[in-house]
């Protein structure tokens, strides 16, 4: 039973950490746009965490300078399971308008399982607020595998 | 064999009510108001009220990962210890003019068990090993200072306003001199040292303005930084029993004896179940009101202060109003 | 079995044992620690021994060197006498002396001389056995005299380095200043009452106060206050703490400056039987209000160890000296149960410092760090005596200073004076500041990062670990189980203090006091009904079940606890978290702790900085003038 309420307890209560690796900060406004009044993202449970170890949801933007990629690696690894990767933007997914620069070492994927990818340049708080709630279904899944 | 009911009380009474069980869902639920009416002021829809409680089963489900430079042992039993001493201090404090264990803690007991989770949370911190909770562990202390002499002020005017010429720290004389001169709060001269204990709650329990020690934006939430999963979840749970114990302190205080006229009169296994139910129903609910008053609207209209002038904050006006209590009740008020 | 002469025997065995030290010690550690472990050893089973008749019988020994009684009810001959009080203080000393002693076996084996240091150390437990088992002021004076110039000569034992030589000479002169006031006082009542015998003095100072006699009041006030370190005599303590060998700093917070306390007691409850009198009362709970707050904020600014711990040791006296002021039966009780207290907490952690420093090598807060996982029984003794000190529940600390605040505000509401509401809030506040000092110790030494140079840092021995283990353990049973200790020890101990008649008439011969005009005081019994740590502790023990059960059987359920195995694995998961950057050594030191506090106070600290200007002058200075004020306050309201 315990299990259970867990689980459903992990889809409700998805704890965000922001990574940010040479973003613009275009995609960073739009993540905190995310829980503002307006769109209220806390309805979901969804709140922004201060230490990767609190973590559920990391997300990622930017595209992966070569001084960040270490940093972002090593927080990464210090969040516990399960956990859920989301890259936000163009830029981790690709590279972005910057890719083939010698200091960009996108994709995000080369260097972790990324659940969850919200493309756009920059993607609306809608998109932002859809792919969440995605990986927060992902955490739940990840979660009940645990169980197993 | 009278023995043994008297033991199974005793567990009952522990461990669900007022006990552990019972100061864990209610604590969680003002947590969850809490969150709810704050995110109505600031004309959001705001997370269910039962997101604490989401927010702590989550917490359990996950990974709890023991840091390279922390000592495991200490590190693991600090959340374990203050729970449970949380939970043994609603043990002591009156619901509803019904206290589980009379006679095992005064007011300075309860000052000094209301330490013990604060204490608790330094230590856990100090022993995760990051300089960051070094940091919030310092500002935890502070706070701790900060808010410590309004309240034994508060704690003395009310023994005063209570003992007259004579020695009472006792609950049980606080709450009977309630029921028969009407609550504490009516007083003309008590009504400062509750504006006064109405301030000290929110930092007692850590909310905005006075979660610098926590300061996600700044400290990486201070002593938490290392925490994950269980402990974590522990740590979380506290902050909301917390204000569970805090606004039951007040109610104990200043509100004491408002639900004492509740006699239904049914019974079962000689226990008047009915009345217990109904006084825990109408003290959570003045708990509610209280946490909004003193947490929340406080939260929705400010940001959070630098630690020196917190200190400064609690030592100058929040101490003078208690003052002003404290001399009004001496000279015969 | 008469044991009557125990106590004599006691006090001349340490002596004796000095002396032996000193001629077959010098050269061989065996014969050395056998004849120090048996002299300590023999005191403390003989004064334990009498517990029996004086605490719990009630008997009153009275014993005259050499059969010198007295003629024709006056006494020539110096006698011992042994009423509850000097039992209870006798407990204490020789608790220390033991265990001090077995921890300088090891502590102390990277030193030289050890003869000379085993000689002064064993004067020093003679001269504070004496103290509190004599009962005639001038050989009173004598006990002073051994024991302060034994500590002087043991806080420069260390004497390679110049700052301890500079320790001991300011303890030299502000001590001198003191036993000079002593001395004085003492030859003023010999030409007042011509005799020596406390309990003549008292019998017949009562109600009998003359210019003279007060001038002798305020003298010996000035010289017990001296001894004990009350601020503003304060000051000499802090560095002598600190340069002592740690072994000795623990003696010194354990019974020298209670050896001042027993003094000040002795003066105004029994000899002159002062505190009637409301204006003393006030004296005595303003000296410890002051004392207790200024020990307490300078301890907040120290950064060494040792330092620290020293005004504390200065804060806490400040307790036991507000409740013995409060002349109230709750009072006078929670005054020496704080005193017991003090001697055990503060001897512990005195005993952990000394762990610290013999394993560390150094006591600065700012260059150690991490200490948890390499002396992981040192900082789990050390935590017990940090939350005893700071008074959390159950732990003794909290019983005694509950009493105080008891008996702090239940005078202020008795007496209707708004004075000592105050002395209970400070109290409360201070207890607070104490524990914020020994937050900032656990977290500098014990938690945090390690420093390089401290990775091959090891537990200290056995035989260093178990006078911490037995204090730690007292440190707990006291807090838990004070109901029985106030029924065995502190009622008797405080009726003592509070009730002349029973000492005076055991040196005298019954009828005495009454003849004397002295009357019984019935004394009330002191109820606590509020606090009950064995119920609080099975409530939490009860609780504390469930919550690990729960626990344990979620393991499957829970997520999993994950901990580095290998000491290599500093990078990645198990890493600290500094914001994404590869963790390095940044540690939060002692002095950089509590910004917020320290800011606001900034003024106050630099005012006290000024008046701890480390200039023996100034400190002789303060002594002097403190003297010049109690004269004139007590010739202004005694007579």
């Amino acid at each position: 039973m315990f299990k259970k309420i867990i689980a459903a307890s992990t889809a409700k209560s998805p704890w965000i950490y922001h990574i940010n690796t040479g973003s613009c900060n275009g995609c960073d406004i739009e993540l905190v746009a995310v829980l503002t009044p307006r769109y209220d993202a806390e309805r979901f449970g969804f709140k922004l965490a201060g230490t990767p170890r609190h973590a559920d949801i990391v997300v990622v933007s930017g595209p992966i300078t070569s001084q960040s990629k270490d940093r972002l690696i090593r927080t990464l690894e210090q969040v516990p399971e399960p956990k859920v990767v989301v890259s936000i933007g163009s830029c981790p997914k690709s590279g972005n308008v910057f890719k083939g620069s010698y200091s960009v070492e996108a994709p995000l994927d080369k260097y972790c399982k990324v659940d969850v990818s919200i493309a756009g340049c920059t993607p609306k708080p809608e998109a932002i607020i859809e792919g969440l709630y995605k990986a927060a279904q992902i955490l739940k899944e990840k979660r009940e595998a645990m169980n197993k | 064999m009278i023995n043994v009911l008297a033991t199974i009380k005793i567990i009952v009474k522990t461990l669900i009510f007022p006990g552990a069980f019972f100061a864990m869902a209610a604590g969680l639920l003002l947590a969850g108001i809490d969150r709810k009416v704050l995110a109505r002021m600031q004309k959001r829809i705001g997370p269910p009220v039962m997101q604490p409680t989401y927010d702590f089963f989550k917490l359990m489900g996950k990974e709890t990962i023991v840091p390279h430079a922390a000592n495991r042992r200490v590190y693991m039993a600090a959340p374990v210890v203050g729970f449970v001493s949380l939970a043994v201090m609603m043990l002591f404090i009156p619901i509803g003019g019904w206290c589980a264990f009379t006679g095992d803690a005064d007011l300075i007991v309860i000052l000094y068990l209301l330490t013990i989770p604060a204490v608790a949370l330094i230590v856990g911190g100090s022993a995760s090993g990051s300089p960051f909770a070094g940091i919030g562990i310092s500002r935890e202390m502070v706070t701790m200072m900060s808010y410590e002499l309004p309240l034994i002020i508060v704690f003395l005017a009310v023994a005063k306003k209570v003992g007259g010429d004579q020695l009472f720290f006792g609950f049980r004389a606080i709450t009977n001199w309630q029921i028969a001169n009407g609550p504490m709060i009516a007083q003309l001269a008590m009504i400062p040292a509750a504006l006064a204990m109405l301030l000290i709650i929110p930092a007692e329990v850590g909310t905005q303005p006075f979660d610098v020690a926590e300061a996600e934006t700044e400290i990486c939430e201070g002593p938490l930084i290392e925490y994950s999963g269980a402990p974590l979840g522990l740590f979380k749970l506290n902050t909301a029993v917390k204000m569970l114990v805090m606004t039951s302190l007040f109610t104990a205080l200043f509100l004491g004896g408002i639900t004492s006229g509740i006699h239904t009169g049914i019974t079962l296994w000689g226990i008047a179940i009915v009345d217990h139910i109904l006084r825990a129903l109408i003290h959570v609910a003045i708990s509610a009101v209280i946490t909004v008053v003193s947490m929340t609207t406080i939260h929705a209209a400010t940001a959070r202060l630098k630690i020196e002038h917190l200190f400064k904050f609690y030592w100058t006006a929040v101490t003078g109003l208690a003052l002003i209590s404290l001399i009004l009740v001496w000279i015969g008020f | 079995m008469n044991y009557s002469h125990f106590p004599a025997i006691a006090v001349m065995g340490l002596f004796l044992g000095a002396f032996l030290v000193e001629i077959f010690g010098s050269k061989s550690k065996i014969v050395r620690n056998i004849i120090v472990f048996v002299f300590t050893t023999c005191a403390a089973a003989l004064m334990l021994y009498l517990v029996k008749p004086v605490m719990l019988d009630g008997e009153i020994i009275s014993y005259w060197m050499g059969n010198w009684e007295p003629v024709d009810g006056y006494a020539i001959g110096i006698g011992y006498e042994i009423d509850q009080l000097s039992m209870f203080f006798a407990i204490l000393v020789v608790l220390t002396i033991w265990l001090s002693a077995v921890y300088s076996f090891r502590y102390m084996e990277r030193d030289r001389h050890l003869g000379h240091y085993y000689t002064l150390f064993l004067m020093l437990s003679g001269a504070v056995l004496g103290l509190v088992c004599t009962g005639d002021v001038f050989n009173l004076f004598v006990m002073v005299e051994i024991m302060t110039f034994a500590a002087v000569a043991l806080t420069a034992f260390r004497n390679k380095k110049g700052s301890n030589l500079e320790a001991a000479f300011k303890y030299l002169i502000v001590g001198s200043v003191g036993s000079g006031f002593t001395l004085t006082g003492i030859t003023l009542l010999y030409m007042q009452c011509h005799t020596l015998n406390m309990a003549q003095l008292s019998s017949m100072l009562s109600g009998n106060l003359t210019p003279v006699t007060v001038l002798a009041l305020a003298l010996m006030f000035t010289g017990f206050g001296v001894k004990s370190f009350i601020v503003p005599f304060h000051a000499p303590a802090a560095d002598a703490y600190m340069s002592a060998p740690t072994s000795v700093s623990m003696v010194f917070s354990g019974m020298v400056n209670k050896a001042g306390v027993y003094g000040m007691i002795r003066l105004v409850y029994i000899i002159f039987r002062a505190m009637d009198i409301e204006a003393i009362q006030i004296l005595l709970v303003l000296l410890g209000v002051i004392t207790m707050f200024i020990g307490v904020t300078m301890a907040l600014a120290q950064h060494d160890l040792k330092r620290l711990l020293a005004f504390h040791s200065i804060s806490q006296i400040g307790y036991v000296i507000t409740a013995i002021g409060l002349c109230t039966a709750l009072g006078v009780t929670g005054g020496l149960f704080h005193a017991l207290n003090h001697t055990l907490f503060k001897g512990l952690l005195f005993l952990c410092a000394g762990a610290v420093l013999y394993a560390a090598g150094t006591t600065d807060l700012d260059r150690l760090g991490g200490l948890s996982k390499k002396m992981p029984k040192t900082c789990i003794c050390f935590l017990i005596g940090a939350f005893s000190i700071s008074g959390l529940p159950p732990f003794n600390g909290f019983a005694s200073k509950w009493m105080i605040y008891q008996a702090t505000y239940e005078k202020a509401v008795t007496t209707g004076n708004l004075f000592y509401a105050f002395a209970t809030v400070t109290a409360v506040v201070v207890s607070v500041m104490t524990l914020a000092s020994f937050i900032k110790v656990t977290q500098a030494v014990f938690f945090g990062q390690c420093p390089a140079q401290l990775q091959q840092t090891r537990e200290v021995p056995f035989s260093m670990r178990l006078p911490m283990w037995i204090m730690a353990l007292l440190c707990v049973a006291s807090g838990v189980l004070y109901g029985d200790l106030y029924r065995f020890i502190l009622a008797p101990a405080s009726n003592a203090a509070l009730n002349v008649t029973g000492y005076i008439d055991a040196m005298l011969g019954s009828g005495t006091a009454a003849s004397a005009g002295i009357a019984d005081i019935e004394v009330a019994k002191v109820s606590f009904s509020y606090w009950n740590p064995t119920a609080w502790l099975i409530l939490f023990a009860i609780i504390l079940i469930a919550v690990c059960w729960v626990v344990v059987f979620g393991e499957k359920t829970r997520g999993a606890v994950l901990q580095s195995e290998s000491s290599q694995d500093v990078d990645g998961k198990y890493a600290t978290f500094f914001s994404g950057e590869k963790s390095m050594h940044s540690h939060v030191g002692g002095s950089d702790l509590f910004w917020g506090f320290k800011k606001n106070f900034s003024g106050y600290f630099r005012v006290m900085q000024g008046i701890h200007s480390g200039n023996v002058n100034d400190y002789a200075l303060m002594a002097v003038a403190a003297a010049a004020i109690f004269i004139v306050f007590m010739f202004v309201v005694l007579l």
